[in-house]
């Protein structure tokens, strides 16, 4: 056992760690905030595992992506909403919390025999390291090129939703505003920020 | 071209002729960069920090520092040393661990993306092969540590700066990334160390800012944006936010923030003059300098000067840039929120797909000059 | 069609111009880099105040007539006379005289009315002290003359901006025989004065009438 495969197993015994821990804080915690932001940290360290692969493209991509991204809109969205109020008591919860419990459990268990069944082809392939970048652009072009372009038209799909959700009903003309002369016209203009229309 | 000086190598080499194994050299290599990046990077602010109170000082007739040291040189030392002493407050109802953390977040990417700014052929903490994508990565982890900070700190000022700081650099981001893509589709490489080496070939007529004026520009101003340089100073403007973010922030945790602004504001100016001005390139290009004295290129001692014309190049270069900025910041008022958010979605954003598309394009019809 | 290409036309005519102003501000900022920095190192260095500089308030006990009158000009009564009557002699007799300059605003109306010149306003503004208290000042420190700007060895005494030479900005390194722009307001009445007698002596030689009218009026 040489020194770098020791330091490597060593960081992967600290990431898992840190994932798993992580993760289950992320469902087990009371406080919202403290979950969104050790997501965020549970992003990090499987960008970390990436980099333990030799994928130092997809581990960029995933910190760009997961926490960049998706982690700070989770955020923004906590933090634009945050009202320190207590829930609703729900009725039935402890049964709720062992039925999902069971659930997950079952689910762990499932995957467990299946990484334990599985014959695993080891030693894997050798890791091609910074060719990898060239070689997910060839086969994003070729032979996933049809998932790619779902998934653009997807995300394209999910945009022109979100604009038309953000989108005001009644366009105010700019003429008016800037209208001088007749000063009540700014007065007369109450915007309301959400027309009557798109409430129904 | 040549292969120039190897640090590593060289250093590697030296510690086995102690009689110690590969490995454990490289083991010892492994901090000695860290060291580097960041005793270079606290330089690095500390002559900018003097910069732009010297310069801020020339720009409105003022003298600036002048005590400490000659020239006031040791003024950012002495501020450094005030903060590095004084109280270090939470305040009682701030959430104290998210407070700590959030200052180092910010602070620890930045100095990250220091691994990926080349000085010369083989002058670079590590030539990953992603280069300028790992600091696109590492640059989007910053809004994290803002909004931290934001959040813990609990004042209406602070979590107000929080968001603002991070919805202002992820939507620079975008075309940011978008200008940065555009030159590795000419240099068909990640790597910093490619960019510059395409660009030096010809001197300074090579130079990526001859051919990406549009995204020079456009870089620029979302660096600007990125560091919260002052036309895009939104998140700390005093006069709305008290102090944005850092409201409650004194002493070491302040200084963080202080230095993760500084140092972001140099490491942008050196990706600008990596990217678009030549990085290490001297304008004139040194094989033909060498063949003009008669010294061959793979000769020491044109090493040597070589290596150190690229440190000298890039820095100067990239201290130009500061000196803009800077100069930026006397000139331009502080925009609105919704003014910058406009400049970045219905401005940058669009003429940067145009650019990234006409660069395409024009690869496509010009391989020569705008890379095979 | 055409409508959008040429909102596409506006728009970059728009984004020059406003480029291009932005370089002309960076211009101006450029510009004034070179220009030498007018600092006054304070403590080091000090204007002369002018001659009209309102500062602190300077007061001659013995002149004083504690009629008051200072007290009733203020506009917020701030003068303190302490007198007491002395019967025998039917005469007011002074015993103490304050002014708080923590209040006061240096507006010089008692300066202006008092009835005996007792008062007058100095050159003096370093006020500061780690007390509001110790600005209330007694007749004893009011009756203290200020060390002037010109006359302290360990200050470098400097012109203000309108007793600088003409085209000057920068008070530093000026020789001290060089005038000021403009005249000074003793120059300007002796020069009034010798127009008026000169005046009078063409009148005089002239004619008598008019001479009689200006004596009427
Ligand atoms: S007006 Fe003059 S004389 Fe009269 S009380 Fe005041 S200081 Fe004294
Ligand atoms: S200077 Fe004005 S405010 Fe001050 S004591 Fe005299 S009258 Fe009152």
């Amino acid at each position: 056992m040489n020194i770098a495969y020791s330091t490597e197993l060593i960081c992967f015994l600290i990431l898992s760690a840190v994932i798993v821990s992580g993760s289950l804080a992320v469902v087990l915690l009371e406080n919202i905030v403290y979950s969104a932001f050790l997501l965020g940290g549970v992003f990090m360290a499987v960008a970390g595992l990436y980099l333990l692969l030799n994928a130092s493209f997809v581990a960029a991509a995933q910190i760009l992506v997961y926490v960049g991204a998706v982690n700070v809109l989770i955020l923004f969205a906590i933090m634009l909403v945050n009202k320190k109020e207590k829930l609703k008591p729900i009725k039935g919860l402890k049964t709720r919390k062992l039925i999902s419990g069971g659930v997950c459990g079952g689910l762990l268990i499932l995957l467990l025999r299946v990484s334990i069944t599985t014959k695993w082809n080891l030693p894997g392939p050798t890791s091609i390291g910074e060719e990898a970048t060239e070689r997910i652009g060839e086969h994003l072009f070729t032979d996933y090129l049809l998932p790619f372009e779902l998934a653009s038209i997807l995300l394209l799909m999910a945009m022109i939703g979100a604009i038309v959700l953000a989108r005001r009903d009644i366009s105010i003309s700019t003429g008016d505003i800037n209208d001088f002369k007749n000063k009540k016209s700014l007065i007369n203009k109450k915007i309301p920020l959400l027309s009557e229309n798109s409430l129904k | 071209m040549n292969s120039g000086i190897d640090l590593e190598m060289s250093f590697t080499q030296g510690v086995q002729n102690l009689g110690l194994s590969h490995e454990l050299a490289h083991l010892l290599w492994i901090p000695l960069p860290m060291l580097l990046v960041l005793v270079s990077a606290v330089i690095g602010v500390l002559v900018t920090v003097w910069l732009e109170r010297k310069i801020s000082a020339a720009a409105q007739q003022r003298i600036g520092p002048e005590y400490a040291g000659a020239l006031g040189i040791l003024q950012p030392m002495a501020d450094g040393l005030k903060l590095l002493v004084k109280e270090d407050i939470i305040p009682a109802r701030a959430d104290s661990v998210l407070f700590t953390v959030g200052p180092i977040l910010v602070l620890v990417p930045v100095i990250l993306s220091w691994l990926i700014v080349p000085f010369g052929q083989n002058l670079l903490i590590s030539n990953v092969g992603i280069g300028i994508f790992l600091w696109i990565a590492l640059s989007s982890i910053q809004p994290i540590g803002l909004l931290m900070s934001g959040y813990s700190s609990n004042n209406k000022y602070s979590l107000l700066g929080g968001l603002r700081a991070a919805a202002q650099s992820i939507s620079y981001e975008i075309p940011l990334a978008l200008a940065v893509l555009a030159i590795v589709m000419m240099s068909n490489s990640l790597s910093t160390v490619d960019i510059v080496e395409q660009q030096n070939t010809a001197g300074f007529l090579s130079w990526n800012i001859w051919r990406q004026p549009v995204g020079f520009v456009i870089f620029w101003i979302c660096a600007l944006a990125e560091c919260e340089r002052l036309p895009f100073d939104l998140p700390e403007a005093e006069e709305e936010l008290v102090a944005g973010y850092q409201t409650e922030y004194a002493g070491m945790k302040f200084a963080l923030f202080y230095l993760a602004g500084y140092i972001n504001l140099v490491l942008s100016a050196l990706l600008v003059s990596v990217l678009y001005l030549g990085g290490w390139g001297f304008p004139i290009s040194i094989d033909w300098f060498s063949s003009l004295i008669g010294l061959s290129i793979d000769n020491p001692l044109v090493q040597i000067i070589a290596a150190s014309i690229g440190i000298v190049m890039t820095i100067l270069k990239a201290y130009l840039l500061v000196f803009l900025a800077i100069l930026l910041r006397w000139t331009t008022p502080r925009v609105r929120i919704d003014q910058l958010l406009d400049l970045g979605w219905k401005f940058l954003l669009p003429i940067s797909l145009v650019n990234l598309l006409v660069t395409a394009s024009l690869k496509l019809a010009f391989p020569i000059t705008f890379g095979g | 069609m055409l409508g959008f290409l040429e909102k596409v036309a506006d728009y970059t005519k728009e984004a020059v111009s406003a480029a291009k102003y932005l370089v002309d501000g960076l211009g101006v900022t450029f510009d004034h880099m070179r220009r030498r920095p007018v600092t006054v190192q304070y403590p080091y260095e000090k204007l002369i105040p002018s001659e009209r500089y309102r500062g602190r308030i300077h007061y001659e006990f013995d002149k004083c007539i504690a009629c008051e009158v200072c007290v009733r000009v203020c506009p917020i009564n701030l003068p303190v006379v302490d007198w007491v009557m002395n019967k025998e002699t039917k005469k007011k007799e002074l015993r103490n005289y304050s002014i708080d300059f923590g209040a006061c605003i240096f507006c010089g109306n008692c300066v202006e009315y008092c009835p005996t010149n007792c008062l007058s306003m100095t050159e003096e503004y370093e006020l500061a002290s780690f007390d509001r208290h110790s600005l209330n000042y007694d007749n004893v420190a009011l009756g203290r003359l200020p060390t002037s700007v010109t006359s302290d060895p360990s200050v470098r005494p400097l012109r203000e901006l309108a007793y600088l030479p003409e085209g000057i900005m920068d008070p530093h390194e000026l020789p001290a025989n060089q005038k000021r722009a403009g005249k000074l307001p003793t120059q300007i009445i002796k020069e009034l004065q010798a127009d008026k007698s000169q005046e009078e002596d063409n009148n005089n030689s002239s004619n008598i009438v008019p001479n009689k009218l200006n004596s009427t009026n």
